[in-house]
């Protein structure tokens, strides 16, 4: 079978007034499903010299959906650097050290990535050296144990973050079903337990690092030519799977909830203040309205900003986020509240700053700002083919497919105020926050 | 005497034209670093921090013109920033900006940066963030970071290197708005200025930007001597006792030797075989890799802060003094005492017997392509081109390829011979029950280990030395000192 190649030019640009909206993704992508349902996007751009890789393997903590067994797309991105028959982990971490690449990996509840960065004339050993490790992926139960350790380490060297703690107890407290449960990391009995978990492992491999969860991104010094022949040549015989995960959806939540967490030691109080909010999508402009509410409302230039931080400063960071996640997750406004006393009034204001927004309609220079804002983000992070495969990679987390990209960009451009005024009535709602507190000792609650 | 040489120098080399490095291309960004060569080192006495709140002043504050409020609101919708870094030698004013939004990002740059607005307000929220940095962000949060901290600072006591450049928390309280400008009137000054600008950027623009940081003085005030480190007579331990999970560690001594110098590339050779920052190396491979100790180990030759968020260093951090570190990640407790005598045990391995051939040829090959990486986006290829102005090098990438391409083994354990060593070191703990760390490092009781899975019979023989490898520590070396009391 000839594998489907498409070609999808996008136009370069950043006039705002022009009409119709530019694509904001300004490279010409090469995108293509082989039979086996591996998916590889190709991007040349004119950075010289230097090629980025990143395999994305849409599984993360989102599906790690039996109990026990938190943490394991994770633990993942640890063993597939233990090497296979051919190259063995040493063997593969001295080729990639002889080629000078940096090379690491990174896990989310919706994804682990894989990536290298390397000179262009390495892209082949590059890529046959990943194929390889993705289908043909070896290590004992002693290796296993050895590694599961290094992932407590890692459990260990965050665990002197506050924020790290919140937000596991925020994801813990919000959530009953469904796997957002569980942060990346895992519950630390887990991480504990994973040494007794070697088969469970081999399982975990078998299901999901298969072709169909795998986009391969390679962005830089490229043609796309060359590269889909090499990924026929290494990647074209890795069997397709029938794994589908069972990830429970969670019930709407019906009531407010609320946490505390006592940190042994002094530090500065946190507020975390989170709503159930909508999955990704590209087609209806909820995740585009509530990312817009989240910057007008808590960003560093908004009125609530400039209250507590500038003018009162009675709080030294104040962050809102709202999800891009495959599952409805969280929209998170956190504070850093220098004295116990004002968490209650932080609190206050933010419910009164929501209480605005689902008033009255934005003012649309305001609106606009905000939109220009997004757009300038976009331009000035792919300053170079790695950074360019790092922002296609989230977004393939999402849809498979850097398109999204342009459809999300869509609806920033077609958002009107009163689409921002009602996704904050609909989804910025008492009865589906979660609050979290966190004090240091003498710390009121 | 060199000191007068030294003074001489500097005021027979007061520019007539601000030093520049430029790197015009057809991006449609453009990036700025501006680099003023002064810093935490010329601090005045009693004053540590000075130099940190100064720049984060200027970068967080308004202008004369605009309120810190106008100036973000300005700032907002180019999703631009003005970032500021400081260490010992320079502070770093940087930011990108689309070419679009450049005459008004440049007005703002410049204003913050020539026309400070010195708001008692804004000097109030700033000093806030940089005591709470201090206490909550280094002290209470990031074991890592402080460890590697209190290692820079012991080893620099009594010398202008010798406080962190986030100051301490009494003397921030102390610091005055007024202190701020008499430090900025007298370092930032046009022989202190490294104009760094990269990307679409017109000569006109650049010529404009050149006349107007003339209107800072020429000269600067006070220049402090950067001297050498006291020798370390002795191995000595400080352990930082909070209530943490597990036990970081940073250890080492100073070395002579910096970007220029004649062992430089041999030495950072050397580093990255013994672990090259999150990526690989013998300690990485021992420590981590075959026992599962911990998160990950390596060793640098040049000051590398936040390592446990970057991947590669961050540019426009030179010094005239450097030491040899090692950075053992967190350890869980039982383990602390057999992980810090396998590192030493490594090192006097390294020590001993240098590197073979092969992994000689190996770490070379990889640095040699590694370099380009570290230069990949502009922002880097701009703060590593200021960086070799300040050591007077050719651009990072060729110096590093030259070198290496004309190294041979026998230069490398010659450079080992010359600068590393297993005693007389700093060794910097955090840990829970200190006093309990303590008891144990002042003991040479074997530390044996046991693992969760069954290891190769030659690396349980090893283990059996590592878990008696002499420490050769007293109590009297070892500190313990309350987290609270670390840069207080």
């Amino acid at each position: 079978m000839i594998a489907r190649l498409v070609f999808m030019a996008w136009s370069a640009g950043f006039a705002f007034a022009a009409q119709p909206v530019p694509k904001i993704f300004p490279y010409a992508v090469a995108q293509e499903d082989l039979p086996n349902a591996l998916r590889l996007i190709s991007v040349p751009t004119d950075y010289p010299n230097i090629v980025a890789t990143f395999i994305v393997v849409q599984t993360g903590s989102r599906n790690e959906v039996e109990p026990g067994h938190t943490g394991f797309a994770h633990l993942f991105e640890h063993l597939m650097f233990k090497g296979t028959e051919k190259f063995s982990s040493t063997r593969y971490s001295e080729t990639i050290n002889r080629i000078g690449a940096a090379s690491n990996a990174s896990t989310s509840s919706d994804y682990t990535v894989y990536y290298t960065t390397f000179s262009r004339e390495d892209l082949e050993a590059v890529l046959m050296m990943e194929a390889d490790r993705f289908q043909n992926l070896r290590y004992t139960e002693a290796e296993f144990k050895t590694e599961s350790l290094a992932v407590l380490g890692e459990y260990n060297k965050n665990s002197s973050s506050t924020f790290r703690k919140l937000n596991e107890v925020m994801t813990d407290t919000a959530f009953d079903l469904h796997t957002y449960k569980h942060n990346a990391m895992g519950f630390l009995k887990d991480i504990q337990d994973m040494p007794n978990q070697y088969d469970y492992s081999l399982k975990f491999f078998d299901r999901y690092y298969r072709p169909e969860y795998t986009t391969i991104i390679v962005v830089g010094d490229i043609r796309p030519k060359d590269v889909h022949d090499l990924v026929v040549k290494y990647w074209g015989a890795w069997k397709h799977g029938s794994y589908r995960p069972n990830i429970p959806p969670e019930a709407p939540q019906d009531a407010p909830r609320t946490a505390h967490v006592d940190w042994p030691q002094q530090t500065l109080p946190l507020i975390s203040i989170a709503y159930k909010a909508p999955a990704y999508s590209d087609t209806s402009k909820e995740t585009a309205a509530l990312d817009v509410l989240a910057m007008l409302a808590f960003s560093r230039n908004s009125g609530l900003y400039q209250k507590l931080v500038i003018q009162e400063q009675r709080v030294d960071a104040l962050l809102a986020a709202a999800p891009k996640n495959v599952d409805p997750f969280l929209c998170t406004i956190s504070a850093r509240v220098k004295k116990p006393a004002d968490l209650a009034y932080v609190q206050d204001q933010v419910s009164a700053t929501i209480k605005t927004f689902q008033e009255k309609p934005v003012d649309v220079d305001r609106l606009d700002a905000a939109r220009k804002r997004l757009r300038y983000q976009v331009s000035l992070s792919m300053d170079n083919s790695e950074s360019i495969a790092d922002v296609i990679a989230s977004f393939v987390a999402l849809r498979r497919s850097p398109e999204t990209m342009n459809k999300l960009f869509e609806q920033y451009a077609s958002l009107t105020p009163e689409d921002v005024r009602q996704a904050a009535s609909r989804y910025l709602v008492d009865k589906g926050r979660t609050v979290v507190t966190l004090t240091g000792p003498g710390g009121q609650r | 005497m060199r000191m007068l040489i030294s003074l001489f120098l500097l005021a027979a080399c007061a520019p007539a034209e601000i030093r520049t490095v430029a790197l015009p291309s057809k991006s449609p960004l453009v990036t700025f670093r501006l680099v003023f060569t002064t810093g935490s080192a010329s601090d005045p006495a009693g004053k540590p921090g000075l130099a940190y709140l100064t720049a984060m002043m200027l970068a967080n504050g308004g202008t004369r013109d605009l309120t810190y409020k106008q100036i973000l609101d300005t700032l907002y919708p180019m999703a631009s920033d003005v970032s500021s870094q400081v260490d010992q030698e320079m502070c770093t004013f940087s930011g990108a900006t689309h070419r679009d939004n450049l005459a008004d990002y440049y007005n703002l740059l410049r204003g913050m940066l020539l026309n400070p607005g010195w708001r008692e307000d804004d000097f109030q929220r700033v000093k806030d963030d940089a005591i709470n940095a201090l206490k909550v962000g280094l002290r209470g949060n990031n074991d890592e970071e402080l460890a590697k901290e209190v290692l820079y600072q012991k080893i620099y006591e009594g010398t202008p290197y010798g406080h962190y450049s986030g100051g301490s928390v009494t003397a921030l309280e102390r610091i005055t708005l007024d202190d701020l400008k008499e430090f900025y009137r007298s370092q930032y000054t046009q022989s202190h200025l490294i104009l760094g600008i990269a990307g679409g950027y017109s000569q006109q623009f650049l010529e404009s930007m050149k006349k107007d940081f003339r209107q800072l003085p020429e000269n600067a005030g006070f220049q402090p001597r950067i001297t050498p480190p006291r020798q370390i007579d002795a191995t000595r331990v400080v352990i930082v006792d909070k209530d943490t999970r597990s036990v970081a560690y940073s250890l080492g001594f100073p070395i002579d030797v910096r970007r220029g110098s004649p062992d430089y590339a041999a030495l950072l050779l050397v580093s990255s075989y013994l672990g090259q920052h999150r990526l690989s190396g013998v300690l990485y491979d021992r420590m981590r890799e075959q026992r599962g100790l911990n998160y990950g180990d390596y060793a640098y030759i040049e000051y590398f802060p936040r390592g446990m968020f970057l991947l590669e260093p961050q540019p426009n951090l030179a010094r005239q003094q450097q030491i040899f570190q090692i950075w053992i990640r967190p350890v869980e407790p039982p383990t602390a005492k057999f992980a810090l005598r396998l590192a030493l045990f490594e090192l006097d391995k390294l020590c001993r017997q240098g590197l073979t051939q092969e992994a000689f040829e190996r770490t070379r090959e990889f640095l040699s392509k590694y370099v380009n990486v570290l230069t990949k986006t502009k922002r880097a290829e701009l703060g590593y081109a200021i960086d070799s102005l300040y050591y007077r090098i050719p651009s990072y990438n060729q110096y590093l390829k030259t070198a290496l391409a004309r190294m041979t083994l026998a230069d490398v354990n010659a450079a080992i011979k010359a600068h590393l060593r297993t005693n007389r070191l700093v060794i910097a703990a955090v840990s829970r029950n200190g006093e309990e760390l303590k008891r144990q490092l002042a003991s040479e009781a074997a530390s044996p280990i046991s693992y969760n899975s069954p290891k190769p019979e030659a690396l349980l023989e090893e283990d059996k030395i590592v878990a008696r490898w002499p420490l050769n520590l007293r109590a009297a070396d070892i500190t313990v000192k309350p987290a609270e009391e670390v840069f207080q």
